[in-house]
């Protein structure tokens, strides 16, 4: 990480105590400090007093048809959390920056870049991570597998994920419509081609199934 | 003497990779996903300077964060600092997000010294020096018979400069490795690279103790492309971190930024080229100034000329040192840079003379151009291999009905285009590298070795060689690679793993069959010559007899163990390729579209064809890349990298890709060479290729690379100015 | 990226309780702001994140033209039949921003409210790069940045490729703050910054966009969209036009030009050149050499004047059918 310590681009002024002491935030009062115990459910239940979280939170995710618990603080990824505190490492860290697709995620239904989505707020969605999928004949994985569309493997669960969630809304694309399907994700070997064949086997499989 | 079976079954055929479906299901483990208990977060603090000195450095801050469990500081007091992303501190931490927290509370005092970034920067006279002595470091020509005279009796001379940046690996999969210490006296990683035996070398070393107390695992990595050999300052220092953390695992990968920015890079290459020719079209003489950067490291030159045959030559080149990360080898080293920048004079030449550049590329071949054959002392003429290439390729692009000489293609605002562009490359095996090969009485079969399989297919093509011995399917192999403590094997690199480890292999296997066929022989009553496997079955003298596992419960409680060394005439070394692209290029906006790649390329026995195809569309698509998108963008100001992301670093998404037609060009006598590596050769001619296809279509050469609309619009305003 | 406090409202009116104290920053795709506090660009002391409230994400259509929601994900509205049929050039832009991933999670007001994406500004320069009183800009690698208004400091062009098309097409944005709801022209959301402390976005602290309206047309509308890759990439130029036609000719337009200012910049020259014109190569192309006029480029970035010219030409036509380009 760099060692410059980058200006916030706000306008600086108020330090954080101000706030806290402002008379007009009555949020402020519900700042929670520390280990808290109280989940995004409690400040969803009291909606007219909308929680402020802060420090360690102890969240519980849907992950892959589980409910899983862990610490996190507000500013811990999606990414970063699935694999490192639920060891959930289908989905890659590459970019870091919601560029390559390696952390691709489908959250609701919907692909995400879980690089970039905090996992706070993902409480109460349902995250699917590419280890959920069918790994038999019918399913994306496997036509990954037999038309090489991988080599070192570490873009392919992205790939593999935004395929999935492509072929799921659209169970008959054009080869143009996969292209742009998977314009989300870049792959440093060159294993494109596989990849545009395995994309349009497996809608075939995904229907034949 | 060991051969390669005359009618193989598998190999040759394409066979899914071993380990792909847990890679696509997002099961497989890689180094960077290996979190054992009690791990720690490692996180690096790196130069934010270009060129500076530590003054000093204050960690007491950072050591009582939260979380925080130990720190190693790299770049202490009066340390240089030679370029941004240089290394000066790990922190270890519970959480990552603690470890970056307590990366920031280190206090570091810089002496911020004047740098230089680029070649331009550094080759000024009053440059500041990045290393005592100079930042130009001129070699002395190497000339080949009379260079300035031959090209004033040349009929016509071409004369330009081109230009290729510095670009970046971008592993997918970023450096470095988990490490546990065990008191000072053991080591366990879980490392990121291209060579295990080298990286256990690396932390044996570091802690005086013997590599074979050091475990080095890779069972899958993400990538390397030439720039993963080492343990690197990291990874020791994650060890010597797990060692200060009572043994707790210490996990130390790079962020993206400091990938691109210490990691590694191809150096950028400029040649001045005069080349000058007769008016039938061969080369008389080339006379070539270039330099290029490697940053810090250094190692930019590169071959010119290069693949055609030239009498008379002189070839200067000059190392430019900047204050930016070293070079590491990539995929091909050099090679991508001579090819482009020989390959587009040649083209300017034939353009010049008015004639068909596929003409001229058969024209200025060498006579004679020897390569290994299958054994040593054995050669084979690389020129009719090329001729060969050419033909079917230019074939494949429709050559003969599309081609237009240059700028001749057409009224529209979108002009097409095509270009071609030759190369080579040596490869060729270790002879000192082992495989073991055990077959169990539950009729399992495991092999063993050192190396590693980086995407390669290295597993796959170990597994479908010992399974093509024992009459088994691929997937019946256990294919046990990723450990430093197997069997001595190859580092991947060099396009050498595939040549090194299948002799050693085959070896092992057949060792193992002998012997497998001596021990079961007498309880079948026959004797072992009467024997031989196929589709899983023990066949006595040609009648299926008694299935692989039946056969190996006869081996009662003790497994076969053979193990393999090198044997000559199984693999070899040197190839050649050819490369077309049809591109298109809008005139009005200057975006270039290749629309279709053709790659034939010649690589002796082809294994596994799937994962050869693959490396072969990887190559290309890895050349695309360089073609047309990728840059490293630095800062004169500030000395630092202003693109060190995926974003402004600019790489070929699916959208981008056209259609790649790859053929091997495989005949008998390449069969007959033995297996051959493909990693590299694939991905030199691309680059060249596309930009001599931009040419083509818009009538003028655009002389930097990549073909990107600013440097296809300015070389079109050149034009224009001109006229 | 700074630990930092947060909050997930439910409605409007929590999160503008929630806005109110210094360093509190908006979160909705995420994809720009997460980025920042990791380049510790931006370290807000507090994130209200304003996804889980419904009342941003719907898209209305009614006789007086389209509303829609802040929170409306750039997937949403490529999805919505009316804005594809009406609105050609925000559907176009909408449709060429970024990636699916993206489009899935970034929604409308991220996409307008946007940092600039300008490279020595995310390498923690500050909004105009200036270092010692020079511009690091001028002085370094200027390819991707601003060819008009480059006479001041700021030198990064404007991301948002909505803005565009949204400006061409007379929109207006929804503010509400403390102080109550606020309406401006799209255009009104930018500004150039007079100074380091000034931000180029005019929405106040505490104030969250809540919606753009696109008003009814039956202007024939366009964009054109100038970069390098095919894939995830960002704009080189981008022009976007809405012109009310007379017959056969061109009676009043709208031409707006993206990724070359730093603000999205109305080409009043290109309108008046292309205004009581038949549309055709001839005003189109005059139309695309009068929006450059006044472009005066930096060191590295000629070649952007030329883009503009082009994309500006392309989307004159594209918006009456005519894409020359596409057939070679």
């Amino acid at each position: 990480m760099a060692a410059h310590d980058l200006k916030d681009d706000a306008v600086r002024g108020h330090s954080r105590r101000d706030f806290l002491r402002g008379s007009s935030v009555a949020a402020a009062t519900a700042v929670l400090t520390g280990q808290a115990t109280t989940a995004i459910e409690e400040a969803k239940a009291a909606e007219s007093e909308p929680k402020v979280l802060s420090g360690e939170l102890k969240i519980t995710l849907q992950v892959n048809g589980e409910s899983r618990s862990c610490t996190v603080e507000p500013r811990s990824t999606l990414l970063d959390t699935l694999r490192h505190r639920l060891d959930v490492t289908g989905p890659k860290r590459v970019c870091d920056r919601a560029s390559c697709g390696a952390c691709t995620t489908i959250v609701d239904g919907v692909p995400v870049y879980s690089c970039t989505t905090l996992a706070v707020a993902c409480q109460g969605k349902k995250i699917e991570t590419l280890e959920s999928f069918d790994t038999g004949p019918a399913g994306v994985p496997h036509a990954f597998h037999q038309h090489d569309g991988l080599m070192c493997g570490y873009c392919t669960p992205g790939f593999v994920t935004a395929c999935k969630a492509l072929l799921d809304k659209n169970p008959n694309p054009t080869l143009d419509e996969v292209r742009r399907g998977l314009d989300g994700n870049i792959c440093r070997c060159g294993t494109y081609i596989g990849v545009l064949e395995a994309a349009l086997a497996a809608a075939k499989a995904m229907k034949g199934a | 003497m060991a051969a390669w079976p005359k009618e193989p079954r598998l190999i040759g055929t394409k066979v899914p990779r071993l380990d792909g479906l847990a890679k696509a299901s997002g099961k497989a483990k890689y180094p960077s996903d290996v979190r054992p208990e009690g791990t720690l977060f490692g996180v690096v603090l790196y130069s934010p300077h270009a060129n500076a000195t530590v003054k000093s450095i204050d960690t007491a801050a950072a050591e009582k964060m939260p979380g925080v469990k130990g720190i190693v500081v790299i770049a202490g007091q009066g340390k240089k600092l030679r370029f941004q992303g240089d290394d000066i501190a790990i922190v270890a931490a519970e959480t990552e997000e603690q470890a970056r927290d307590a990366v920031r509370a280190i206090k570091v005092d810089y002496e911020v010294l004047p740098h230089c970034v680029t070649e331009s920067q550094s080759m000024d006279e009053k440059a500041p020096q990045v290393f005592d002595g100079g930042n130009v470091r001129k070699a002395r020509a190497i000339v080949k018979g009379k260079p300035e005279e031959a090209l004033e009796k040349a009929d016509v001379v071409v004369e330009g400069t081109y230009s290729l940046p510095v670009i970046t690996h971008v592993c997918l999969e970023p450096h470095g490795l988990t490490a546990q210490a065990e008191g000072s006296s053991k080591i366990t990683a879980w490392a990121s690279t291209q060579a295990v035996t080298v990286v256990a070398g690396e932390l044996a070393g570091s802690f005086n103790i013997s590599p074979a107390d050091v475990t080095v695992l890779t069972e899958v990595m993400g990538g390397g492309f030439g720039s993963k050999f080492g343990a690197d300052i990291w990874g020791r220092t994650a060890a010597e971190l797990s060692k200060k953390c009572g043994g707790r695992p210490v996990k130390v990968f790079l962020d993206r930024a400091q990938e691109h920015l210490a990691a590694g890079n191809r150096p950028s290459a400029t040649g001045h080229v005069k080349l000058g020719a007769s008016k039938d079209g061969k080369l008389v003489a080339m006379i070539a100034e270039t330099y290029g950067t490697g940053g810090v490291r250094g190692g930019s030159n590169f071959p010119l000329p290069y693949v055609y045959d030239l009498k008379n030559s002189s070839r200067a080149h000059a190392e430019v040192s900047v204050n930016a990360g070293g070079a590491r080898a990539m995929r091909a080293p050099g090679h991508p840079q001579g090819c482009a920048i020989m390959e587009a004079a040649l083209d300017d030449l034939a353009a010049k003379l008015g004639m068909d550049p596929v003409e001229i590329r058969v024209k200025n071949l060498a006579e004679v151009d020897n390569v290994r054959g299958g054994r040593q002392g054995e050669t084979i003429n690389r020129t009719p291999m090329y001729e060969a290439q050419l033909k079917l390729g230019a074939e494949l692009i429709g050559w003969r009905d599309k081609y237009k000489p240059r700028g001749e293609n057409g009224k529209g605002v979108v002009k097409r285009g095509l270009g071609v562009a030759l190369h080579q490359w040596g490869g060729g095996g270790a002879a000192d590298k082992q495989v073991s090969c055990t077959i169990n009485p539950d009729g399992s079969v495991e092999i063993k070795s050192a190396t590693q399989d980086i995407g390669t297919g290295a597993r796959t093509i170990l597994a479908m060689i010992t399974a093509e011995v024992l009459g088994l399917k691929p997937t019946d192999i256990k294919s046990n690679i990723g450990n430093s403590t197997f069997p001595p094997g190859q580092s991947s690199g060099g396009s050498t793993t595939t040549p090194s480890m299948s002799p050693p292999c085959l070896a092992a296997a057949t060792q193992a069959r002998a012997a497998f066929f001596n021990k079961i022989a007498p309880a079948l009553s026959t004797d072992a010559e009467t024997l031989s496997l196929k589709d899983g079955q023990v066949w006595v003298n040609g009648e299926p007899t008694m299935s692989w596992k039946d056969a190996c419960r006869k081996l009662g409680m003790a497994s076969i163990s053979e193990t393999g060394k090198f044997a000559d005439g199984l693999s070899s070394v040197g190839v050649g390729g050819c490369q077309f692209a049809e591109v298109e290029v809008d005139t009005e906006t200057g975006v270039v579209r290749v629309k279709k790649i053709v790659a034939i390329q010649d690589s002796g026995l082809i294994i596994d064809k799937l994962t050869w195809e693959s490396q072969v569309y990887g190559g290309v698509i890895g050349g695309l890349n360089y073609g047309l998108f990728e840059e490293r963008v630095m800062d004169p100001t500030t000395g630092v990298m202003l693109n060190p992301d995926m974003e402004l670093y600019k790489l070929a998404g699916a959208s981008d890709i056209p259609e790649i037609i790859v053929r091997a060009y495989e005949t008998e006598e390449m069969k007959n060479r033995g297996v051959i590596g493909v990693g590299e050769p694939p991905t030199i001619a691309t680059a060249a290729a596309i930009a001599n296809a931009v040419a083509n279509a818009i009538g003028v050469r655009v002389p930097d690379w990549p073909m990107s609309p600013r440097n296809v619009l300015n070389a079109l305003a050149s034009k224009e100015g001109k006229a | 990226m700074k630990a930092f406090d947060y909050a997930a409202p439910t409605s409007v009116a929590d999160a503008l309780k929630l806005m109110e104290p210094p360093h509190t920053a908006a979160l909705s795709g995420g994809t720009d702001l997460i980025n920042r506090m990791k380049d510790y660009v931006s370290s807000p002391e507090r994130v209200v994140y304003l996804k889980d409230i419904d009342a941003l994400e719907s898209i209305e259509s009614s006789s007086k033209g389209v509303s829609i929601g802040a929170g409306a994900t750039l997937a949403a509205l490529l999805e919505h039949g009316e804005i594809k049929k009406t609105y050609p050039s925000l559907w176009k832009a909408a449709y060429e921003v970024a990636t699916p991933q993206i489009r899935n999670m970034a929604t409308v007001g991220g996409n307008l409210l946007q940092r600039p994406r300008c490279w020595y500004y995310r390498a923690g320069n500050g909004l105009l790069a200036l270092k010692d009183g020079k511009s690091l800009v001028r002085e370094g690698d200027n390819r991707f940045h601003a060819i008009f208004m480059t006479d001041g400091d700021a030198l990064f062009v404007n991301p948002s490729s909505l803005a565009v098309p949204l400006i061409a097409l007379g929109a207006k944005a929804t503010i509400l703050g403390p102080k109550g709801e606020r309406t401006v022209p799209v255009a009104e959301l930018y500004r150039v910054p007079k100074g380091s402390q000034e931000r180029e976005l005019t929405v106040q602290h505490g104030e969250i966009l809540t919606k753009v309206v696109v008003p009814a047309t039956h202007a024939k509308n366009a964009s054109y969209e100038a970069r390098h890759k095919q894939a995830h990439d960002w704009p080189l130029a981008l022009a976007s036009v809405a012109l009310e036609m007379d017959g056969q000719k061109v009676g009043s337009a709208r031409v707006v030009l993206g990724a070359v200012a730093p603000v999205p910049l109305r080409s009043e020259a290109a309108e008046k050149a292309i205004e009581g014109k038949a549309l055709n190569h001839e005003s189109a192309t005059a139309a695309g050499d009068a929006a450059v006029k006044d472009a005066k480029p930096l060191s590295m970035n000629a070649y952007k004047v030329q883009l503009t010219k082009v994309a500006v030409k392309r989307a004159l036509l594209a918006a009456v059918g005519d894409r020359y380009w596409e057939e070679g």
